[in-house]
Formats: structure tokens, sequence, C-alpha cells
């Protein structure tokens, strides 16, 4: 395998990549809780990250919890919890108001 | 003994499904001196071209974007080749003309129809033979692909030569049938493995049985893949974007055949690609060597419209109201 005729490459996971100081990082995991704030409720469950253990706490309203390392791993939990997949071309959140 | 020379520019046709990676492979050969000489011509179905800012290495790189060059674009590619043979025939023989043409095409592009375009076009034909058709096939997705797409097994009915790519990712049992799957399906063409444009050993697929394939043209039509460009303006930061198209991509992973782009974010311009679900890491793109300033993705797929796509990217990264529950 060859490295040498492409351009440097993000490390971790790639929706990781858009940061590379400590600050920019925990500026994106708050605004990355906010945002499936703005999206998991309506499935009754919650995320939380408060930027001070690694990964974003998933829980649903019977109160059980898990902890996933990245936005893959959150949306199979939240498929497993709710029975299908979080779509994003559902129309909850492609319908104009 | 007279033997003839072929004094017609050699044109080799790079196909291969959407995300295959044509221009991986393309990349590496550049690198590694092959098609040095060569005119590099890149076709994008979509109006916003991307793989021209990896294939810095060619002598000569030309653009065709916004129509696939097997249909759409087809008079593009026309005007382009016949301009290119054109310089070729006003350069003197005693100097270097351009010998070899490379023509990457869209993952949507039918190599034979181009073949045909070639072929049937007067000028272009007295200048120019194909000289071989490569078809880069992946060995991670091209087994469904062939089951659900009709234009995936033209592609690789058509090759000369088939290169399958990735096949460090792909299990070794299911990479043996797709083996032995692309051999039933063209004996004809050599086969060769690469990673990340290098090549690799060919598995062993004796013995192994091809994959049984379905007959399409019975089956209810899924609608074309159509590119839909989505700018990331200031409102849609990293972050939001990132939670909309990993969820995407969750949900819809098997009709979102791929996704290619240029997002300006704090660690600078990254180049963002996916197949179906698999997406690649970031190349961070450096400062200030012309390319793509895009700040826009092209998501190639279907089972929605445009504006379905850009209402839930704005629900998503933008000031909206919390959703409906329930449902």
């Amino acid at each position: 395998m060859c490295s040498a005729c492409g351009f440097p490459a993000a490390p971790g996971h790639w929706t990781d990549a858009g940061a590379d100081t400590p600050h920019d990082r925990l500026r994106g995991r708050f605004r990355r809780a906010q945002v499936l704030q703005r999206v998991l409720p309506a499935y009754g469950l919650t995320a939380f990250d408060g930027g001070e253990v690694p990964g974003i706490q998933v829980a649903n309203l019977a109160g059980s919890q898990t902890i996933v390392s990245d936005l893959e791993a959150l949306w199979r939990v939240a498929e497993t919890l709710i029975g299908g997949p979080v779509d994003p071309l559902d129309p909850r959140f492609t319908d104009e108001r | 003994m007279n033997q003839r020379v072929e004094g017609r520019a050699r044109l080799t046709v790079l196909g291969g499904f959407l995300g295959s990676g044509k221009t991986t492979w393309l990349r590496h050969q550049l690198h590694t001196g092959r098609f040095a000489e060569s005119c590099v011509i890149v076709n994008e179905a979509a109006e916003t071209p991307v793989d021209d800012a990896l294939l810095g290495q060619a002598s000569q790189l030309r653009v065709l974007a916004g129509g696939c060059a097997c249909c759409a674009g087809r008079t593009a590619l026309v005007a382009l080749l016949r301009e290119l043979v054109d310089v070729r025939s006003r350069t003197r023989s005693s100097s270097r003309r351009l010998q070899q043409i490379v023509l990457e095409t869209s993952g949507l592009a039918d190599p034979a129809a181009i073949v045909e375009v070639i072929r049937s076009d007067p000028v272009l034909v007295r200048h120019i033979v194909v000289n071989e058709i490569i078809v880069v096939v992946d060995a991670l997705h091209a087994l469904g692909q062939l089951q659900r797409e009709p234009l995936g097994r033209k592609q690789i009915e058509i090759a000369d030569q088939l290169i399958v790519t990735k096949v460090d990712t792909a299990e070794p049992a299911s990479l043996r049938v797709l083996l032995a799957t692309l051999a039933s399906m063209n004996p004809g063409a050599t086969l060769a493995a690469a990673v990340r444009g290098s090549a690799e050993p060919l598995a062993d697929f004796q013995g192994t049985a091809p994959l049984p394939l379905c007959d399409l043209g019975t089956a209810p039509s899924r609608g074309p893949i159509t590119p839909i460009r989505l700018c990331i303006d200031e409102t849609a930061d990293w972050p939001g974007f990132t939670v909309w198209l990993s969820a995407l991509l969750h949900a819809r992973g098997d009709d979102i055949v791929r996704v290619k782009g240029v997002v300006r974010t704090p660690a600078g311009r990254l180049l963002l690609q996916s197949v179906h679900r698999i997406v690649q890491s970031p190349e961070i793109l450096p400062e200030g060597n012309g390319g793509p300033d895009l700040n826009a993705v092209v998501v190639l797929g279907r089972g929605y419209t445009p504006d379905q796509l850009r209402r839930s990217l704005r629900y998503f990264t933008g000031d909206s109201p919390s959703p409906r529950a329930g449902g």
C-alpha cells in the first residue's frame, strides 16, 4: 500500500476531523451534543456530552444508559433502542413549517 | 517487412461504479510515472468537480463536469477530444506530440457508450484509438451492486482489465466469490488487485462458485442515481453536518451510493468521501494550491428529492424549532 501519493488523512474517527486544537475539539463536542438534543428527544432518547469523559451518553426514558465512542455507534444504539433508524429524511425533519 | 505504425493517439478509458476507487488508482499510477506524458481527462456527473484536486501530478489535466460523458456530457467530451487532436495534428511529428489520453469516466458512465461516441465521430475515429478499457471494482460493495445495478454489470462486461480495489478491507471468502463472479462475467478480461492504487497479489479463487446473478431486466426500476449539490454555509458547521451525515448514511446507506466534497473547517479544508456507509478518513487539502474551495458536498443516490435533503440538513444544523414528537 502506498501512502506517498495522497494528502495526509485526519486521524481518528471521520466525524472528529473538523478540529485540531483541544479548544476546537471541546467546542465541537458541545455543539454535537446540542444538535443531537434537537433530534433525539422526538424518539424518546437523550444525548449528553459533558466534555469530561470521552464518548457520548445516550439514554432512553426508561433510564437505560449507554456510552458510545462516536456517532456511528450512536446511531446503531439508537436504532436498537427505538426499533428503527433515526432517518434524517423523515417528514418530521423535512416538512416545511 | 513493412510494419504499420499506429499514428493515432491512444485512449485509455478508466471506468467503474461510483466510489469504486478510480481516482485513487489513477493518482497512484501518476505517482509511479505511468501515464506520465498523458493528458488526463476527468469526467464528473456532478457540476462540482472534486477529483481534479487529487490528480495534481498529471502533466495535463482537463475537467468535464456537470454531465456524464456517455450521455448528457457527450457533446462536451467530443468537443474536448477534438480540441486535443486538433492541437496534436498541428504539432510537428518531430516534436513531442500527445500520444496518450486517459479518460476517467464518472461512476455513472457506461464505458461502451463512450467508446461508441469516439467510433461514431468522423474526426475522432481517425485520430484516437481506444487502447484499453480499465474498470475498477470495489471489493467491498461490488457484489451488492452487481445484484442491484444494471450499470455495474455493463461496466464489468466491457472491460479489458478489471482492477479489484480495497482488497484489504474485504472478507477473504466474499472476495473470492467476487473474483469468480468477475471471471465468469468477463472471462476475457485480465484481473488484478490493488490497495490505494498499489498492486496486490490476487487471491486464489479456483473452485469458488460465482454469485448467481438474477435478471435485472424484469426487476422494477429503482429510479436513476442523481447528483445533488449541498452547500455547507456558515450555519452548517462541521459538528452539525457530521451528525446529519452520519445519521443519513446509517439510515439510507443503501440508497446513498456516494458522497464527496470539500468542507472548510477549523482544521483546514477537508476532502470528504463516502461509499454507501463507509466514510474514508478525510484528507486535509493543502491551502493555496488552487483546487476546489467549495464548502459543498455532492450526494449521489436515489429515493429522495433535493428539497428534502436540503431541508433535512437545514433542520439538523440550523436554528429551527424542535421536531414534532412521536411518529
